[in-house]
């Protein structure tokens, strides 16, 4: 892990302050005992414990239900906690005020399984809305896009519109504009749902290859297939509770995990 | 705010939703139009009652066997008196030929005896003396002894004032009827933008625009509709008056001696500005409203 390598551009949570040397070293992203309810009787995480280093892979799995999408939506403050916290390089984003809430987001890169890319915008476009909504100069998005469609293998094709793209080309499309701010944590929620086998393999090559970079990525999946093939940290929510295993299915503890992840 | 980026998106905006927006820009024109009207109305109503304020006239109406002398002592003591510009003996029977003259009625009248026009004195009052001035100089004249009549055009100026607080009324009725048309129309065309744009409010969202970046947009694209609607019924309102002017002039420099007057300038930029105002305020509004984050 290269932290020199985490370019960050942007304003740190509210704009003119960057971050300190100490939230630097600390862990990217704490979740403390963290619950979240939809019903009252039924929390869908309880008492969620988990710590991601800076420059991290993981992969977050469970069965559908288990509230993978709901843990990273504490992340990027679409939900808040009921209890405990959650800590982005050492601040607690709980707190933070509804003003401030852009601020967190320029920091993290999100990813979906729909892709959630604009139909009737070109490929440039869909990417540099994540620089123009900071004001950045014209020229600077047209080069730093450039170069992010060049990560993403779609070098070039900024002008085509959305239309004609195959699916894992729209992806890399979303997964662009995610890394085109050079957020310091990338989360990925079932980033591969939608495509073919041979082609979630490229995404997720893909989001390994933004790691290496010095990128923290959390990547959401209960594609086991996919799991299985790599050696990356496992986070697994079953029943609102996290179990984890720091290298990949081979090393999980037990038997259990095939019938509970299944 | 990013007001270049603002600009760039609602252009944007405008070009996707223009159906929609021609249908509220054209809806609102009218309402503009009806406005716009009535202070065309107002606004020629004011300049001939200007006009013929300032432009004092009273009729000294003469005694039929008034004495020589005293009709000349009254005018003596009239162009005494600093309000006064001049004086003008009027004749019984030039008092007929002026009548003959000007009522372009279709009878005979060239029988009408001289002695029925009643002899007068004109008495025109120097520019910007006030109304209540020359009644009190007109109920002072009506004491002297070859005076059988003082016409001050006092009930006249009344029912024309009263006319015009009355098309004032309507105007300020019309302009907060037209307001919140405007509001509301522009209100729900923004609604249904910000519907249909739901999708790429999200993206943005998710990058961590702030809401102002967001709004932005929308506020200017309903600003841009509320000015281009007033803009449009100036536009309307103005090719009607350089194509109807000179006929409705004719009329009415015989009937009032007075000519069609357009908008003022101010009036046109109110209507331009507070346009625009109200669009922007309509999106505004809606925007908050349909824009929960
Ligand atoms: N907004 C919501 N309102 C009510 N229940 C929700 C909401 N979001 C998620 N849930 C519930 O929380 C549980 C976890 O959902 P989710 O996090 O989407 O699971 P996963 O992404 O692991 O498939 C599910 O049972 C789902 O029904
Ligand atoms: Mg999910």
């Amino acid at each position: 892990m290269q932290e020199t390598k985490v370019v960050r551009p942007f304003p740190f949570f509210r704009a003119g302050a960057r971050a300190s040397q100490p939230q630097l070293s600390k862990p990217i992203l704490v979740l403390e005992d963290v619950y979240k309810f939809f019903r009252p009787d039924q929390p869908t995480l309880r008492g969620v414990d988990l710590k991601v280093e800076r420059g991290e892979f993981a992969f977050i799995t469970g069965p559908s239900g288990a509230g993978k999408s709901t843990l990273l939506k504490l992340v990027y403050r679409e939900l808040t906690v009921d209890e405990g916290r959650v800590l982005f390089c050492g601040r607690d984003i709980c707190r933070l005020t509804d003003k401030s809430i852009p601020f967190l987001r320029r920091n993290l890169g999100v990813v979906f399984q729909d892709f959630r890319i604009i139909d009737h915008w070109t490929v440039f476009e869909n990417v540099a809305v994540a620089l123009e909504i900071v004001s950045m100069p014209k020229r600077l998005i047209r080069s730093r896009v450039a170069e992010a469609l060049e990560r993403v293998g779609l070098a070039g094709r900024g002008p085509e519109l959305i239309t004609n793209l195959s699916g894992g080309e729209q992806q890399r499309v979303a997964v662009a504009r995610a890394i085109v701010p050079e957020p310091a944590l990338i989360l990925a929620d079932e980033p591969t749902g939608n495509l073919d086998p041979h082609l979630a393999i490229d995404i997720l090559t893909l989001f390994e290859e933004i790691n290496s970079t010095g990128t923290t990525v959390l990547f959401a999946t209960h594609d086991h297939s996919l799991i299985s093939k790599r050696d990356h940290r496992l986070i697994s929510i079953d029943e609102g509770r996290v179990l984890e295993s720091q290298q990949g299915l081979k090393h999980w503890p037990g038997s259990g995990i095939h019938t509970m992840a299944g | 705010m990013d007001l270049k980026n603002a600009i760039v998106r609602a252009r944007r905006g405008l070009r996707e939703e223009r159906r929609l927006y021609v249908v509220a820009v054209t809806s609102l024109a009218v309402a503009f139009i009806c406005l716009g009207a009535t202070l065309l109305g107002v606004t020629n109503l004011d300049a001939a009652a200007t006009r013929w304020g300032q432009s004092g006239r009273i009729t000294v109406f003469l005694k039929d066997g008034a004495d020589a002398q005293d009709v000349a002592q009254l005018r003596v003591v009239l162009e005494g008196l600093a309000d006064v510009e001049a004086v003008t003996h009027v004749t019984p029977s030039q008092a007929r030929n002026s009548f003959l003259e000007e009522a372009d009625v279709g009878a005979d009248l060239s029988a009408l005896p001289s002695d029925v026009f009643p002899a007068s004195l004109e008495v025109t009052l120097v520019n910007g003396v006030t109304r209540e001035r020359g009644e009190s100089i007109a109920s002072r004249l009506a004491q002297f002894r070859a005076v059988s009549d003082v016409e001050s055009y006092g009930a006249w100026f009344q029912k024309l004032d009263q006319l015009l607080w009355g098309a004032r009324m309507l105007a300020l009725g019309l302009a907060l009827l037209v307001m919140f048309c405007v509001v509301a129309v522009i209100g729900n065309t923004i609604r249904l933008a910000v519907a249909r744009r739901r999708q790429e409010i999200e993206v943005m969202k998710l990058c961590g625009a702030t809401n102002g970046f967001v709004r932005g947009p929308f506020v200017l694209e309903g600003m841009f509709q509320g000015f281009a609607s007033a803009l449009v019924a100036v536009l309307a309102l103005l090719v009607g008056y350089l194509a109807l002017h000179e006929s409705v002039d004719s009329t009415l420099a015989a009937l009032t001696g007075s000519r069609v007057v357009f908008l003022g300038a101010w009036t046109l930029v109110a209507l331009l500005v507070g346009g625009a105002l109200i669009g922007a305020i309509g999106s505004a509004v809606s925007v908050r409203r349909y824009l929960s984050v």
